[in-house]
C-alpha cells in the first residue's frame, strides 16, 4: 500500500532522515518507536508529505506521490488520515463543523450526508452528545477522540498517528488508546508515532525502532520486545520498559 | 451672549445645522466606502505577504506589496490625499469625495495589511497542517480554517483602524470636500463664533466613535462564544 524507497529528510544542516525503504501493506498495524530526535515523526509527516522529502520516492497505492502535483497531493491526503499530537481541532467550528466541513468542501457528501456520517462517527468515538459543543469545551481525550472521528470521515485507507497521546494527561490516554485498538480490530492499516509500549505490544502487526535516521530493527511485537537484537534498541527498552 | 442665542445664531439662522448634517453625510459616506476598500485591499496584500513567507512563492506580488507598504505608511495621508487629487486626477473630471474615498481606502489599506497579516501569523501551524492532511487545498484551508480564526483575532485592531479612518477623514477638507470638520468650520466663518460649532462637530465625532466601540465589543463577545468552556 505505501511503498518508501531511499527516503531522506534534511533540515538544514541536520539529516533527520538517512535513508528509509519500506513497504507497509494493507490491514497492517505498524508501530514505530525511538528515542526523540529519532526522526519517526518526520517519517510518518513525510508519507502524506506534510514534510518534503530532500531525496527518496513515496508510492501510495501504486501511484508516485513525491513526484505528484498539487491536485494529486491533496487527492492522496484523502485517503491518509492525520492524527495529531496536538489534535488540532478547528477551534472556531463545533465538533460536527470540524468532522464535517472536509468532506462538504470537497464535495464528496452533501451536508446533510455529512451530518449524518458525523453522528454515526460521534457515537462510535463514544461523544454522541458533543455535536454542538466547541472544541475549547473538551477534554484533551475527548478533543483527540474527534481528531480521529475527523480523519474518519474522509474515509481513508490508511491512518497516520503522530504521538496522538503525547500530550495527554495520563488518565485520558487510556480513552484514546481504546478507540484505536478498535480501529486497529476493524481491520484500518495504521501508522502510529508512540511511547505507548503496551499498546505496541497489544496492538501491533510490526513494531519499528527508529534511531539516528535509519530504521534500526524491526519485527513481531513477541520477537521485538522479548528477544531484541540491536544494542542500541536493547538500550532503550531498558530504559523504558 | 448667552448659550441659546449662540445655538440659535450658529444653528438655527440660515438652516446652518445642514453643513453639520451633510457634513457628517459625506463623513460617513467617505468612511464607510474607504474602510470598504481598506479592508479588501488590505486582506489581499496579507494573503500575498503571508503565502509568500509561508510557500516562497508570489515573489513579484510581494515585492509590490512591499513598496506599497513603504510609501504608504512612510508619507502623511494628507500628502497622499493632495497627490492624489491634485495630481493623479489632475486633467480629470471627477467627484472629490470619490478622491477622498480612494485616498483613505488605500491609505487603510497599508494598516489592515499589517494587522490580518500579524493575526493569520498567529494561527498556530498545527491549523494549517490538519487542514492540508484533510485533502483541503491551500486556499480552502485559508478561507475555512485560518482566515475566520485569524479575524477574530484582529477584530479589536481592526475596529480600531476603522474608528482612526473615521477621523482621519477630517482632512478631506484639504482638497475641499464638505465633511463634517469643514462643516464645522464653514459654519465658525459666518458667525465668528469658535465653540459652539467646532465643539459640536468634536461630539458628533466622539458619539459615533462610541456607538462603534459598543457594536464592537458585542461583535467581539459573539465571536468569542466559541471559546467559552
Amino acid at each position: 500500500m505505501i511503498d518508501v524507497k531511499g527516503l531522506k529528510k534534511t533540515f538544514g544542516d541536520n539529516e533527520v532522515l538517512k535513508g528509509i525503504d519500506e513497504h507497509i501493506y494493507k490491514g497492517e498495524k505498524v508501530v514505530v518507536i525511538g528515542p526523540s530526535g529519532s526522526g519517526k515523526s518526520t517519517f510518518l509527516r513525510c508519507l502524506n508529505l506534510m514534510e518534503i522529502p530532500t531525496e527518496g520516492t513515496i508510492l501510495f497505492e501504486g501511484s508516485d506521490i513525491t513526484h505528484a502535483n498539487d491536485r494529486d497531493i491533496n487527492l492522496m491526503r484523502r485517503k491518509m488520515g492525520m492524527v495529531f499530537q496536538h489534535f488540532n481541532l478547528f477551534p472556531h467550528l463545533t465538533i460536527k463543523k470540524n468532522i464535517t466541513l472536509a468532506p462538504v468542501k470537497l464535495g464528496l457528501m452533501t451536508q446533510a450526508e455529512a451530518d449524518k456520517k458525523a453522528e454515526d462517527l460521534l457515537e462510535r468515538v463514544g461523544l454522541p452528545d458533543k455535536a454542538n459543543s466547541f472544541p475549547a469545551m473538551l477534554s484533551g481525550g475527548q478533543k483527540q477522540r474527534i481528531a480521529i472521528a475527523r480523519s474518519l470521515a474522509m474515509n481513508p485507507d490508511v491512518m497516520l498517528f503522530d504521538e496522538p497521546t503525547s500530550a495527554l494527561d495520563p488518565e485520558m490516554v487510556g480513552e484514546v488508546l481504546e478507540l484505536m485498538k478498535q480501529l486497529a480490530e476493524d481491520g484500518m492499516t495504521m501508522i502510529v508515532v508512540t511511547h505507548e509500549m503496551g499498546f505496541a505490544r497489544e496492538v501491533a502487526s510490526r513494531v519499528m525502532f527508529m534511531a539516528d535516521g535509519y530504521i534500526m530493527e524491526q519485527n513481531t511485537p513477541k520477537e521485538f520486545f522479548e528477544n531484541p537484537q540491536n544494542p542500541r534498541l536493547r538500550e532503550f527498552l531498558s530504559k523504558v520498559l | 451672549m448667552g448659550f441659546v442665542d449662540s445655538f440659535k445664531q450658529n444653528f438655527i439662522e440660515q438652516d446652518r445645522w445642514h453643513y453639520l448634517a451633510n457634513g457628517l453625510g459625506t463623513t460617513l459616506l467617505i468612511t464607510f466606502f474607504s474602510v470598504l476598500i481598506g479592508m479588501v485591499l488590505g486582506f489581499i496584500i496579507a494573503i500575498v505577504r503571508f503565502t509568500h513567507d509561508k510557500t516562497g512563492k508570489m515573489k513579484v506580488g510581494n515585492f509590490i506589496c512591499r513598496i506599497y507598504l513603504t510609501v504608504i505608511r512612510g508619507t502623511p495621508v494628507v500628502v497622499q490625499l493632495l497627490i492624489i487629487y491634485f495630481v493623479i486626477f489632475a486633467s480629470v473630471p471627477i467627484s472629490k469625495i470619490f478622491v477622498a474615498i480612494i485616498a483613505f481606502g488605500i491609505n487603510s489599506g497599508a494598516y489592515v495589511a499589517e494587522i490580518v497579516r500579524s493575526g493569520i501569523a498567529s494561527i498556530d501551524d498545527g491549523q494549517f497542517e490538519a487542514g492540508r492532511s484533510l485533502g483541503l487545498n491551500y486556499r480552502q484551508t485559508m478561507i475555512s480554517i485560518i482566515l475566520p480564526q485569524a479575524f477574530k483575532n484582529v477584530l479589536p485592531a481592526l475596529a480600531n483602524e476603522c474608528i482612526v479612518l473615521l477621523k482621519e477623514t477630517s482632512v478631506s477638507g484639504y482638497i475641499a470636500v464638505q465633511d463634517l470638520t469643514k462643516g464645522g468650520d464653514i459654519i465658525r466663518s459666518q458667525t465668528y463664533s469658535a465653540f459652539m460649532p467646532l465643539i459640536s462637530v468634536a461630539i458628533i465625532y466622539l458619539v459615533m466613535v462610541v456607538v462603534l466601540s459598543h457594536f464592537v465589543t458585542k461583535l467581539e463577545r459573539r465571536l468569542r462564544q466559541s471559546d467559552r468552556r
